[in-house]
């Protein structure tokens, strides 16, 4: 289970979306690690990489209209966290078109996906949860 | 080298595993050492320029990776492979980024280089003749070794 309690911020969305998100980037580790030959799981590794990429997508503008919903303050440097992510991956899906899926160069981009996605939902994130609560306190 | 340079580097190994691995970190007795070796099965080297310029060695062994990499992807690991190494990797360089900005706190502008990986015990590294500085730390998982070698670029006003 890649999903811990404590990455939870206390906003029902954004967590729901997060528990689907860590699922979705398990599953694509799962199957990037999984014994089986590479030939044969690459069709598996693409579909599952392609699944979370849209979830990514999908989620970061839920995410970012949460937060414009709340006035979150540092809206614009978390909006463009994403922004730089997003092309990061863009960019390196779009490498290994060109050069190949190889076993490599996706456990290198699971790796990357993995890290950055704890190190933003378990510091970055955590910062509009609490914002969110101080808002409560003041209406 | 500094007392907050060398800390800047601990604090920030502890926060960034604090936040990624829910681990605390201590630190054991320092030591001085001739050599940088990779007396690890995991190595990751951090380079650092800028007002210090020098070596951040990490150095994890063998079961600490695997487990580390457990406790982030939840799928039990059996041999560093691209996806341990890159995630210890990466673990790496989210310590460095956070340790350049809180040197930079200190008015010290640094820059990390990508960090390289090395896979294997005992090849040296060092490239520096001067000795660093070696602490070994504790966590719940295993102990592991930073090697710090930093030297000031930045002329003293």
């Amino acid at each position: 289970m890649m999903w811990k309690e404590r990455y939870r911020i206390g906003v029902d969305l954004i967590d729901n979306q997060h528990r689907e998100l860590f699922r979705r980037l398990s599953s694509f580790i799962q199957v990037v690690q999984n014994e089986d030959p590479w030939d044969q799981k690459l069709d598996d590794v693409k579909s599952t990489l392609n699944f979370m990429q849209e979830y990514v997508v999908y989620h970061f503008e839920d995410e970012e209209r949460y937060q414009r919903e709340i006035g979150y303050p540092d809206y614009e440097e978390h909006r463009e966290a994403h922004a730089k992510f997003k092309e990061e991956i863009n960019e390196y899906v779009r490498l290994m078109e060109e050069e190949g899926f190889t076993e490599e160069s996706i456990q290198e981009l699971a790796a990357r996906l993995m890290t950055w996605l704890i190190m933003h939902v378990g510091k970055a994130d955590q910062r509009i949860g609490e914002y969110a609560k101080s808002r409560e306190g003041m209406e | 080298m500094k007392v907050e340079h060398v800390n800047a580097f601990y604090v920030a190994t502890q926060e960034v595993f604090k936040t990624m691995l829910d681990l605390g970190v201590e630190k054991g007795e320092l030591r001085i050492v001739e050599d940088m070796v990779s007396s690890k099965d995991a190595n990751v080297l951090l380079g650092i320029t800028g007002d210090l310029k020098g070596s951040i060695l990490f150095g994890f062994p063998n079961d600490m990776a695997l487990k580390m990499v457990n406790i982030m992807s939840g799928v039990d690991m059996d041999k560093i492979d691209t996806f341990v190494s890159s995630a210890l990797g990466e673990i790496v360089n989210i310590i460095g980024g956070n340790a350049v900005t809180s040197l930079s706190n200190y008015n010290y502008m640094c820059n990390i280089a990508p960090p390289q990986i090395i896979v294997g015990k005992y090849k040296s590294i060092s490239m520096a003749s001067e000795r660093s500085l070696l602490i070994p730390l504790n966590t719940e998982i295993g102990k592991f070794d930073v090697n710090i070698f930093l030297a000031e670029t930045k002329n003293e006003d």
